[in-house]
Order: structure tokens, then C-alpha cells, then sequence
């Protein structure tokens, strides 16, 4: 096409997108549910975290004592006893200096919900449509959004962030997530398609915020798991790129367990 | 170069609770054994989801052999102070590692002395040196 061509075919192109526009663009719903809630930032687990720099200058609240204790999960008989198991089973290689291999050993990422456990440092963005947390390692990301549904269970294409729905709640969010890839596990802890996240995130101050995870997963659970993160501010830190180019790690076929490839 | 038969030195490590669960087992190494040894980098890999420094180390008798010497990730060293091209190919370095428990010629870094004399640990999931490049016990309180 030559020169000209080009121009007259970029006008026709504007003016039919102007047309459009004039049509969809002003009758088409806004959406806009969230507002700014103070989120926006760089955040840490908190307390304890190895890292511990550069977190707000602004003196903690109080840490409650049952922040980042974990209960064992309420697996149903016929679950927990094979997953008792597994765990010491874990414990005893490990100690033996054979971890098992695991997703991290094919430098796979949390997905939900251990990628809210704050190994690295995440940001939180709050846009009008959506919240988005990006989590350092791995790259991981979530996009938690204000408009639509949460797809049923059975029908939500499975991920490793799964798919979730915010609202707000008075000064809390809350976030249900469904969705999560069957192989994608805290704790070791099976769970099947049914499993539901329900996160209650809120600011004790300007500069933490503390996360109630309840899950339930009627197939695998008698009642729900819950337990809570939190997290501080670190206002001048930016996540950092996490790409897994170079993974030496690899599963011993014969033994399962996670090793290294030296050579 | 100093001999590194010479400067293996084994020290009893209190027990640490085991930290890593949230990411690559370090398992595989050594829990209560420390080495310091001294070579010439061949590649310094600045990458995830760890970096490495690959390294030829001649023992008492001259031969040489290569070592693979894990670190912890990009963004936790360059939390601590590292920086990606603190250390190249030809640089004589100082280590202090623990040694893969089945016998492979790699190790997890403890401590890092680079040519000019600065020195730094290799962040908090790796744990402390326990021993100094002088292959001495190191007090607990300076870990």
C-alpha cells in the first residue's frame, strides 16, 4: 500500500472508531466499585521475616499472638491420617537432607493461597475495577476484581492464582477466591474443585495490614481452615523482576527427592 | 592459594528450625559442616531462582578442582547489598560454604570475601558462616 494509501486507510480507521465510541463508549457501564482504601504500596510479612529491612518508620501495633500460626488443617478422617503421614514422611527426608522434590524444585510459583504467606515483599495496587497484588517471587500475580462473579466452582478454568471477586465491607475487603489447580498445595493439603477462599484484609493502621484466610472445601474438610497473615508497609521499596531462568534443581527420577545438578 | 584439606574444619551448629519451607530446600548441604577455601571465579550467574558462582579451586597439591557454589536469589542479595556484577570471571575469592552432603563439588555459601577485601553473607534463609576465611570457629555473637 502505498504512502497515501496508509493515511486514508488510518482516517477511515479513526472515524469508524470514533463512531463506535460515540455509540458503546458513552452508554457502555462504569464500573468503578473501588475506591482508594489506602492498600496501594509495597508490603512484608509481618512479624518475622528474614529479611526485617526497611519496613515504616512508624512504631507496629501490637502483634497478635495468633498471626502466621498455621492449625493443621480439618481434613476429614479418611485425609488426615495419610496426610499426618506425608508430613513426617517430608520431615524425616528433609532431615536426612532429601527434601522431596516439589513445584519450587520446577521453579513453579505458591498460586493461591501461599502466595499471600509474604515470602518476598508485595505490592498491592488498588485501580477503580480491581485490586492487583504482585507478589516478588516468581512474578506472581493476582487481580482481584469489583465487577462480575466468581465463576461456579466446577465451571472456573483452574489457575494458580484462581479467580477472585472483591467487595468492600465496611473498612474491610473481602476476597473470594475459587478456582485453584488441583496440584497447586499449601501445606501438602489436598483439595478438590469446590475449594473456596474467603480472605478478610484490613488495615490496623496506616502501615499494617493484617489478612484472615477461611477456606472450606466440603469434599476434603470438615469446617474451615482459617488462620491469619499480616503484613507491614515498606514505603520506599520496589518489587524486584523474579524470573526462573536458570533452575538447577531437579527431581531424582529414581528417589523423588529434589537435587542438584552440579555439571 | 590455601590448601582447602588444610582448612576443613567441622563445627557443631545449633539446631536451626528449619526456615525453608517457603522455598528451595538448602536441605541438601551439610547442617553442621563449614569449609573456607580460596579460588578463581569462572562465571558469576546473577539469576533466579538462585545464583551461582562457579569457581576452580587447587588443592595442596596443585590440582585443581571446580567447585559450583549456590547463593541465595537476586532480590534478597540485593536487599542485603550485593550487586549484579560484583564479582567476574578472574576474580580470587574467598569462601566459606557448606559442602552438598553426598560428596557433589558444590556447596551453599556462607560468606563471600571479594578481592578488595569487602565481605558479605549470603542472606537470611542460607544461615550464618559459623568459621571465618581463617577456618576458625567464630565466636556467636559476630556470626
Amino acid at each position: 500500500m502505498s504512502a497515501p494509501g496508509i493515511q486514508r486507510s488510518v482516517r477511515r480507521g479513526a472515524g469508524i472508531a470514533l463512531a463506535f465510541c460515540v455509540t458503546v463508549c458513552v452508554t457502555a457501564p462504569v464500573y468503578g466499585q473501588n475506591a482508594d482504601h489506602g492498600l496501594t504500596g509495597s508490603w512484608e510479612r509481618y512479624p518475622g521475616q528474614s529479611a526485617g529491612l526497611g519496613s515504616s518508620a512508624n512504631p507496629p501495633p501490637p502483634v497478635n499472638p495468633a498471626v502466621g500460626r498455621i492449625p493443621d488443617p480439618p481434613l476429614k478422617p479418611e485425609y488426615l491420617e495419610p496426610w499426618r503421614a506425608e508430613q513426617a514422611e517430608i520431615q524425616r527426608l528433609t532431615a536426612e537432607g532429601l527434601p522431596p522434590a516439589n513445584n519450587y524444585s520446577a521453579c513453579i510459583g505458591d498460586g493461591m493461597p501461599a502466595m499471600m504467606q509474604g515470602m518476598f515483599p508485595m505490592e498491592i495496587l488498588e485501580t477503580p475495577r480491581q485490586i492487583t497484588i504482585i507478589q516478588e517471587a516468581y512474578n506472581q500475580v493476582r487481580r482481584i476484581y469489583f465487577d462480575g462473579e466468581l465463576p461456579a466452582p466446577e465451571d472456573a478454568e483452574p489457575r494458580f492464582a484462581g479467580h477472585s471477586i472483591g467487595r468492600w465491607d465496611g473498612d474491610t475487603l473481602v476476597v473470594e477466591t475459587v478456582g485453584v489447580k488441583d496440584y497447586v498445595l499449601f501445606r501438602n493439603v489436598p483439595h478438590s474443585s469446590q475449594m473456596r477462599i474467603v480472605e478478610r484484609i484490613h488495615l490496623l493502621d496506616e502501615d499494617t495490614l493484617e489478612n484472615q484466610v477461611t477456606i472450606t472445601d466440603p469434599e476434603f474438610l470438615t469446617g474451615p481452615w482459617t488462620w491469619t497473615w499480616a503484613y507491614r508497609r515498606w514505603p520506599d521499596y520496589r518489587i524486584q523482576e523474579y524470573v526462573c531462568e536458570n533452575n538447577r534443581y531437579f527431581r531424582d527420577p529414581e528417589q523423588g527427592y529434589q537435587r542438584l545438578r552440579v555439571e | 592459594m590455601r590448601s582447602l584439606a588444610a582448612l576443613l574444619l567441622v563445627v557443631i551448629l545449633p539446631a536451626f528450625p528449619l526456615t525453608g519451607a517457603a522455598h528451595h530446600s538448602f536441605a541438601p548441604y551439610e547442617p553442621d559442616v563449614q569449609i573456607t577455601f580460596s579460588g578463581v571465579v569462572t562465571d558469576f550467574q546473577w539469576t533466579n531462582p538462585h545464583i551461582y558462582i562457579e569457581m576452580d579451586v587447587a588443592d595442596a597439591d596443585g590440582e585443581v578442582k571446580h567447585w559450583l557454589i549456590e547463593c541465595a536469589n537476586t532480590t534478597i542479595l540485593n536487599r542485603v547489598g550485593w550487586k549484579w556484577n560484583m564479582i567476574k570471571a578472574g576474580d580470587e575469592i574467598d569462601v566459606v560454604v557448606a559442602p552438598l552432603r553426598n560428596g557433589e563439588p558444590a556447596a551453599l555459601l556462607k560468606r563471600v570475601r571479594l578481592p578488595d577485601g569487602t565481605e558479605f553473607g549470603n542472606g537470611g534463609p542460607a544461615g550464618p558462616a559459623t568459621i571465618g576465611f581463617d577456618g576458625q570457629p567464630l565466636p556467636r555473637g559476630s556470626r
